[in-house]
This record gives C-alpha cells, sequence and structure tokens, in this order.
C-alpha cells in the first residue's frame, strides 16, 4: 500500500459508524504519548502497550481493529508480535503499521506473512501517521 | 752385489756344463768308452742341476723383489697417500716407472676430483641454505600455506597450515594432500587448479574452515606454478603444483560487522530521541497540545529529548576519541576520594528524589593515583549514576575506596540493592550499546556509559574493572588503579 503524503490527505476525525480501537505499541514512553494523543484527538479510541507481550496480551482481550508497533521492544519484537497475532484467529485479520527507528526494511516474505501493511521510520510525522491510519482503514471498511 | 756375482757365476758354470754335455752328445757317434760316458753323464747332470738352483735361485730373489715391491704399494693404499716409488733395483726400474707414472696420474686425477667434490659441497651448502631460508620464510608467514606437486603430495607446508587444518607437520612432508588434510572442498579446489593446467592462472576465494571453537573465515589465494629448470628446458613445461595462501579474514569480517553494528546502534540511538523531538514540535505546530500545562509537557519532552541526543553525541565521541587515541589525557597525582565527593554531591540530588540512602566509606584523601581528573570523574559519576537508576525507591548505594598495600592499588566499589543484572547479561554490559533486556524499563540509557567508563579505568589509565550481580539483590562495580608513587 502506498502512503500518500501528510498534504495530500486531509483527515480529520474518524469516518462515520463505529468508533475503531487502536493499539499502540512501544517501549519508548514519550512516542508512546504523542502517538496515542494524536489518534484520540482524532477520535479513536488507543489502547497501550510498552513491550510485546503486553501488546500481545491486550491485542487477544481487545481485539483492536489495527496495531501500531515499533520494531524494537523487549520481550517480543513488533515483527515476532504481528507473527503470533497472525497465529490467532481471533487476531489474523488485525492490520499493522510497523515504526522503526532501524533505518532499514523488512524483508517482503516478513511483512507478508505478519500482516504488516505499511512501515513508517523514525522519526515520523504524526500527521501522516494519522493519514495513514485513516487509510487503512478506510481499505478495510471498503 | 755378493749373491748377484755367485749367480752369475753358477749360470756361467751352468752353460758351460751344458755346452760340455752337448759336445759328449754330439761325439756319441763315436763308440763310447765307459769313463768318457760316466764323465759326460756327470757333466749334463751337474749342468742340469746348477742351471736349474740357479733359475730357482733368481726366480726367488725376483719373487722376493715383487713382495716388497707390492707390500710397499700395499702401505700405501692402506696409508691413502700416493707417493712416487723409489727403488733403485734395476730388474724393477722399468716396473717403478710404470707405477710412478699410474701413481702420478691417480694423484692428478684425484686432485682434480677433490676441488670438483669441494665446489659440489659448497654448492650444496648454498643450495640447501637457500632452501631453509625459502622454507623458514614460508614458515614464518602467518598465513597458513601449502604446496602441492603435480601429483597432489604436499610438498611444503608451514604451522600455520597446521594449525589451521590440525595435521603433524612432521609427519606430512610427500604425503597425498588428501590424506593430510580432511577439507574436502579445499582439496578439491587444489585438484581443480593442478588439473585446469594453466600456468599462470590465479584464483582467490572466500573459503570457511570449520573447527571445534567456530568456523572461521578465510581469504583463499590458489596459484599455479612450474618448474623453472624444467620450463628452461623445454618449451612445453608442465605444471609442478599449486601454491594455496590462506590469510584469516575473521577478525577483518568481525571488525566489519562491529564498525556495522556500531553506525547501526548509533543512528538507532541517534534517531529515538530526534523521533520524540520532531513528532512533538509537530503536534505543537498542529495545535494538539490544547492546555497550557499539555504544551508545558510537550516543551520539557523537546527539552530532555535534544538532551539526551547531546549526551549520546559526546558519548559516542568521548569513546571514539579514546578508542582511536585521539584523545589529550592530562595524568597528574589526583585524590580519587576528592573525586568520588564530588561526583556523590552531583548525583545526591537524583538520589533524594528516590528516597535512595548514599554511603560512603573513603579513604584519607592523602592516597592518591596518577590519573586525567575529569576522565575519572566521568566514570565514578556514571557508575554512580547507573547506581540510582537501577535502585528502586528507599534503596541504598555505598561507595567505599580501600588500600591494598601489598599490591599498592586502590580499590573503589560502589555497590547498591537494586535490580541487579541476569547471568546471561553480565560478560556483555561494558559492550558499546549493551542494555539488559530484564532492565530496559528500569531507566533509559544509551548502553555506552559502561563502555565509556572501561574505557577510562582500562584503556586510559591501565585499571581493571569488574562487575558482580545478583538479580534481586543489587550490583557492585568495582575498579582498581595503581597508587601514586
Amino acid at each position: 500500500m502506498s502512503v500518500e503524503t501528510a498534504t495530500d490527505v486531509i483527515v480529520d476525525g474518524v469516518p462515520a459508524g463505529v468508533q475503531k480501537t487502536i493499539l499502540v505499541a512501544d517501549d519508548e514512553t514519550h512516542i508512546l504519548h504523542v502517538v496515542s494523543l494524536k489518534l484520540r484527538n482524532a477520535g479513536y479510541h488507543v489502547l497501550t502497550a510498552r513491550d510485546g507481550l503486553e501488546a500481545l496480551d491486550l491485542a487477544l482481550a481487545e481485539r483492536p481493529d489495527l496495531l501500531i508497533t515499533d520494531y524494537h521492544m523487549p520481550e517480543l519484537s513488533g515483527l515476532e508480535l504481528c507473527q503470533r497475532l497472525k497465529q490467532h484467529p481471533s487476531t489474523m485479520g488485525i492490520p499493522a503499521i510497523m515504526l522503526t527507528a532501524r533505518g532499514y526494511d523488512l524483508e517482503p516474505a516478513d511483512t507478508e506473512s505478519s500482516g504488516i501493511c505499511c512501515m513508517l521510520s523514525k522519526p515520523f510525522s504524526p500527521r501522516q501517521l494519522l493519514a495513514t491510519v485513516n487509510e487503512v482503514l478506510r481499505g478495510i471498511a471498503a | 752385489m755378493f749373491r748377484r756375482g755367485i749367480s752369475i757365476l753358477l749360470l756361467i758354470t751352468a752353460m758351460l756344463g751344458a755346452h760340455l754335455a752337448l759336445v759328449v752328445w754330439r761325439d756319441t757317434a763315436l763308440p763310447l768308452s765307459a769313463g768318457r760316458l760316466r764323465l759326460a753323464e756327470f757333466i749334463t747332470v751337474f749342468a742340469s742341476l746348477a742351471a736349474g738352483a740357479i733359475g730357482l735361485l733368481g726366480m726367488l730373489a725376483l719373487h722376493r723383489k715383487y713382495l716388497t715391491l707390492s707390500d710397499t704399494l700395499r702401505k700405501i693404499v692402506a696409508g691413502g697417500k700416493l707417493s712416487p716409488l723409489h727403488s733403485p733395483d734395476p730388474d724393477l726400474a722399468s716396473l717403478t716407472t710404470v707405477i710412478n707414472e699410474l701413481i702420478v696420474h691417480a694423484q692428478t686425477t684425484i686432485s682434480t676430483a677433490s676441488v670438483h667434490g669441494k665446489e659440489l659441497e659448497i654448492r650444496m651448502k648454498v643450495a640447501m641454505a637457500e632452501r631453509q631460508h625459502a622454507e623458514s620464510i614460508i614458515y614464518s608467514i602467518s598465513d597458513a600455506v601449502l604446496v602441492t606437486d603435480s601429483f597432489d603430495e604436499l610438498v611444503l607446508a608451514n604451522e600455520s597450515a597446521a594449525r589451521t587444518f590440525d595435521f603433524d607437520l612432521a609427519k606430512s612432508g610427500r604425503a597425498p594432500v588428501g590424506q593430510v588434510l580432511h577439507d574436502q572442498k579445499l582439496i578439491g579446489l587444489i585438484r581443480e587448479m593442478r588439473q585446469s593446467n594453466n600456468k599462470n592462472e590465479r584464483r582467490i576465494v572466500e573459503h570457511t574452515v570449520n573447527s571445534p571453537t567456530g568456523g572461521r573465515t578465510f581469504k583463499l589465494t590458489l596459484s599455479s606454478f612450474v618448474d623453472r629448470a624444467n620450463a628452461a628446458a623445454s618449451t612445453t613445461s608442465k605444471l609442478a603444483g599449486v601454491v594455496a595462501v590462506l590469510h584469516d579474514m575473521t577478525k577483518e569480517k568481525e571488525l566489519g560487522e562491529m564498525k556495522n553494528d556500531f553506525v547501526s546502534n548509533v543512528s538507532h540511538e541517534l534517531r529515538t530521541p530526534l523521533a520524540s523531538i520532531k513528532a512533538y514540535v509537530e503536534m505543537l505546530i498542529d495545535g494538539e497540545a490544547e492546555s497550557e500545562q499539555t504544551k508545558l509537557e510537550f516543551y520539557e519532552v523537546i527539552q530532555n529529548e535534544a538532551n539526551r541526543l547531546g549526551r549520546l553525541i559526546d558519548d559516542i565521541l568521548n569513546i571514539s576519541r579514546i578508542e582511536s587515541g585521539l584523545v589529550k589525557v592530562n595524568k597528574q597525582p589526583q585524590s580519587l576520594a576528592v573525586i568520588i565527593k564530588e561526583a556523590v554531591e552531583v548525583i545526591l540530588p537524583q538520589a533524594k528524589l528516590k528516597n535512595i540512602t548514599l554511603r560512603e566509606g573513603l579513604t584519607p584523601i592523602f592516597y592518591q593515583t596518577v590519573a586525567d581528573r575529569d576522565m575519572l570523574y566521568q566514570a565514578v559519576l556514571n557508575l554512580l549514576s547507573n547506581a540510582v537508576k537501577y535502585t528502586p525507591e528507599g534503596g541504598s548505594i555505598e561507595v567505599q575506596t580501600v588500600v591494598d598495600e601489598s599490591k599498592q592499588t586502590l580499590v573503589t566499589r560502589i555497590s547498591d540493592n537494586g535490580v541487579g543484572i541476569p547471568a546471561k547479561d553480565l560478560p556483555f554490559v561494558f559492550d558499546k550499546f549493551y542494555r539488559a533486556e530484564a532492565n530496559n524499563r528500569m531507566a533509559k540509557g544509551t548502553g555506552l556509559g559502561l563502555s565509556l567508563v572501561k574505557q577510562i579505568i582500562e584503556t586510559v589509565h591501565g585499571g581493571k574493572l569488574s562487575v558482580e550481580s545478583i538479580v534481586g539483590k543489587g550490583s557492585s562495580f568495582s575498579f582498581e588503579m595503581k597508587l601514586a608513587a
């Protein structure tokens, strides 16, 4: 999926209908805080987790509509988290956006097998992240 | 002389006798009277006996002379020294002359042969020395060298090769390469090279040698060579053998990987605070922070993350400067107790925030060590800062210095009763960017602080840094430095 630049997309607020739940997983408190604030301000319901295992438990319990995860996390990496979610029938359909500070892309085989639809490189723009989130969720709705 | 006279006399007598006998015999045409016949018989018998005796005596004399001559010759042979014979005996004169000629000829031949022999000996010694020289050059090469001939037999190998491929150098000479080495891939490559029969071929491949201690990567250079002596003799010279040189690249590869890891880690560590700064600034611009309180929070995050970025860059630069030896070190006798006190004062507010007790047990200030004040202060501060970071609220930290008079050293120990470090992480805590995953949540860090301490204590000051830790009980970092004389 291509990601449009922030200036091209005018998004504000949640598409009409049921409020979507987004799970954000990052071990960096500031990132976790800023991402959830941006999404909450846009009208989404946000769940946060500070490591991979916590995110896995939350995802299995809450079945969010979308996962935004950091790649490098304690306990369980972002990639492992996505792969684990793919193994459960209740969570296998959850799309994931991966944030990474590593500066390299994952192998296509890894992203395909783990439901990762977008990769965003840190430092990232919260504006662009929100645009991507909206696009992904709209894609699912359509 | 006397014997010679007698011999001649007897010979004349015998000849006379024989003459008389012949005369008598001739006259037998006349009837012989009994007296004449008896006289003739007597003369004949006497003459015969005399002639026989004379001949026998002559022969005996001659035999003795030959015996003497052969005795002399035998002595010459036994003595090993050829010298001309000096025999005045006229009977042996011609024989002596011939023998002497032979001796002179032999002497010339022997002396020529001996000169040639000596020349050959020298040449051989030179050749041996050259061979040994060439071999010692090959032995001294740190790369593994294997030389095989056109029958794939190992004609030369050095110690490095024996070590790499685990064979006995003394027993490997002229043995088929397939018997000495167990590395089928390398054997195949050597054979292929030999079979290609291309005299000027050189092939470079990366080759991995597996050993019980793990795989090692080599740059393998295979070259074929022709026998120069045979090459000169014929235009269709054949390949004489193959030289395989293996250069161990394991360390270089590791260093390359370390460098890549370092760059990758640095980029990751720099991107993280930068990501926060960028995101919070954008949020402020977009008006996402509604209340003044939130705005203030954002400014603080930006400031803290910018500071973190600055510290990170300082740490990276300090470590690289120390590692590359570029840093200027100003070593003076310093009182470690004074330096520690200064660092404790700086860290005390952070400890108080977490209600952590800080206890000191320092040696008198006159115990000094030769050190760079700023660097040592940084090392102590990093250790104290870590102790505060990884000790929960209400914990305690103890700083001690102890003098070991026998070793003339000063030992500084900073102990806490904090979360401790898992045993599996302990060997790596001083590695750059290494952070014990279990303690990641406890505090933020770059993974460079302890690496910098190690560089300062060990690389710059030649001291010794060590760590002991039990999960849940706490950690204790100690460093040992020489007392100033």
